[in-house]
């Protein structure tokens, strides 16, 4: 409120004492100015606003149907460094029912299916070592897929190439090709998430254990980057050399041993499945795990 | 759930040993980085000249980086040591190169590994964390430049040798 405002509304309150009582006669009610009005209905308002506020917890007379529910408090979710080794674990297992599923189907031969058997020993080492480490902090290991990482990726992923009659999906045309592109995807997004677990670690010790193990997936990736671009190895996107050396086009390719100069944390996209009717394939974004992704040690109890 | 209650309580920035660790990792990626430098330069590489010339520049952008991070403790001059025992073998023979360098970014993502073990600042245990990713991938890209093959050779492509990590040791150590 201005100065000027104030001081009116001073002499507005003196006026009103001094005819309390009165009847208001036309020259009172001629001094009224519109502005003045206003400035009355403001000082009105709030000091009904402030006995409403003094008021106790009698009955307002405000209609009011039901009861209002009990809140629930939110789950304390601290990111410990046992949480961080359970999602590991758990990413593994996701890893590895991949695998296992594929082997299952029969859906690799040859080189590939050795391949794929050694990635799938590689992930088993993998969760053993993290298991074991959450068990040394006193944690419990958690030694299943991640559940959400399952629903919105590894099964819908799976469907696509192996194709599900129930909601009307076909089995794709190129088996073999859509594996190795959810096997680097998977690789790719395993290692990212053990360099992002890093500096969340609070122990050096884990963060260099941790790291140990994020660089073994992304040799993963690689083998697999190298197979399906063997011509171009490491991506020149973002260098900054000669343009004889760049790669002849705008647009990167799916795969590469060496996508990047640094590990990203960024989605990795992944193209699955037969073609619709319009020649479109299904695209899928993978992600490292987010903080509604991690196992949390207050899951087990639910 | 509440979330972003990250339980870490160690320093973001560089301490005083950290920045003392992260400019040894700088002289030797400027050494990795002219080493690729002067095997292109012997003309080595054939149709994956383009990839050398690309992996001198990811260690190029790793030492300006570390450079960020450190400011004025960056030496901002290569490894010599690693530079002068290592040049003999990058020059015009490709495959030399290639198994000469893949052994050499294998004792780096042992070395980094052991680093970000030791580094008690988040920042710089970032940083090396996002190298040791990419230069687990060099490694790949080498064995195949030489010609080798994930299926007879892999523990070329997938394993760091112990000797690597034995050599790490003694890096850091000294570092």
């Amino acid at each position: 409120m201005s100065n000027s405002n104030r001081e009116e509304l001073q002499a507005f309150s003196k006026i009103v004492k001094a005819t309390q009582g009165a009847d208001f006669g036309p020259a009172l009610q001629s001094s009224l100015s519109r502005r003045r009005f206003f400035i009355a209905g403001g000082a009105t308002i709030s000091f009904g606003a402030l006995l409403a506020a003094c008021g106790g917890s009698t009955n307002t007379g405000i209609a009011r149907l039901g009861e209002a529910p009990t809140k629930t408090e939110l789950v304390d979710a601290p990111v410990t460094d046992i949480a961080l080794l359970r999602t590991a674990t758990s990413l593994e297992h996701n890893a590895i029912f991949v695998y296992e599923t594929v082997a299952a189907a029969g859906l690799l031969s040859g080189d590939a299916a050795t391949l794929a058997a050694r990635f799938l020993s590689d992930h088993k080492a993998h969760a053993e070592a993290t298991a074991s480490l959450t068990e040394k902090l006193g944690g419990k290991a958690y030694n299943e897929p991640n559940p959400r990482l399952q629903t919105i990726y590894i099964e819908p992923a799976l469907r696509l190439i192996t194709g599900d009659d129930a909601s009307g999906i076909p089995v794709t045309d190129d088996p073999v090709a859509d594996v190795l592109a959810l096997a680097y995807a998977l690789e790719t997004i395993a290692g990212s998430t053990y360099q992002v677990y890093v500096p969340m670690l609070a122990d050096s010790a884990l963060r260099a254990a941790a790291i140990g193990i994020g660089e073994q997936e992304a040799r993963h990736a690689a083998v697999i980057g190298s197979l399906l671009n063997p011509s171009r190895l490491v991506s020149s996107f973002g260098l900054s050399i000669a343009a004889e050396y760049q790669e002849q086009t705008d647009v990167p390719a799916a795969a590469y041993a060496v996508p990047s100069t640094f590990g990203t944390k960024a989605p990795v996209p992944v193209v699955l499945g037969a073609a619709n009717e319009s020649g479109i394939r299904t695209s899928l974004n993978l992600e490292t795990p987010s903080l509604n992704s991690m196992v949390y040690e207050y899951l087990d109890g639910e | 759930m509440t979330a972003s209650n990250i339980i870490s309580v160690s320093p973001v920035r560089p301490t005083p040993a950290d920045t003392v660790l992260l400019a040894s990792a700088q002289a030797t990626a400027l050494a990795m980085r002219d080493l690729y430098q002067a095997a292109v330069g012997a003309g080595a590489g054939g149709e994956h000249v383009a990839c050398l010339v690309s992996l001198a520049a990811h260690h190029d952008a790793y030492a300006q980086t570390i450079s960020s991070l450190i400011g004025r403790a960056a030496p901002q001059a290569r490894d010599s040591e690693i530079f002068s025992s290592n040049e003999g073998d990058f020059g015009s023979d490709t495959m030399a190169v290639a198994l000469a360098a893949h052994a050499l970014e294998n004792s780096l993502v042992a070395a980094h590994t052991q680093l970000i073990g030791m580094l008690e600042g988040t920042e710089g245990a970032a940083l090396i964390a996002s190298m040791v990713i990419i230069e687990a991938r060099h490694v790949v890209a080498l064995a195949a430049i030489a010609g080798k093959s994930p299926i007879d050779d892999t523990d070329l492509f997938l394993v760091t040798p112990e000797a690597a990590q034995a050599d790490a040791q003694t890096t850091t150590t000294v570092a």
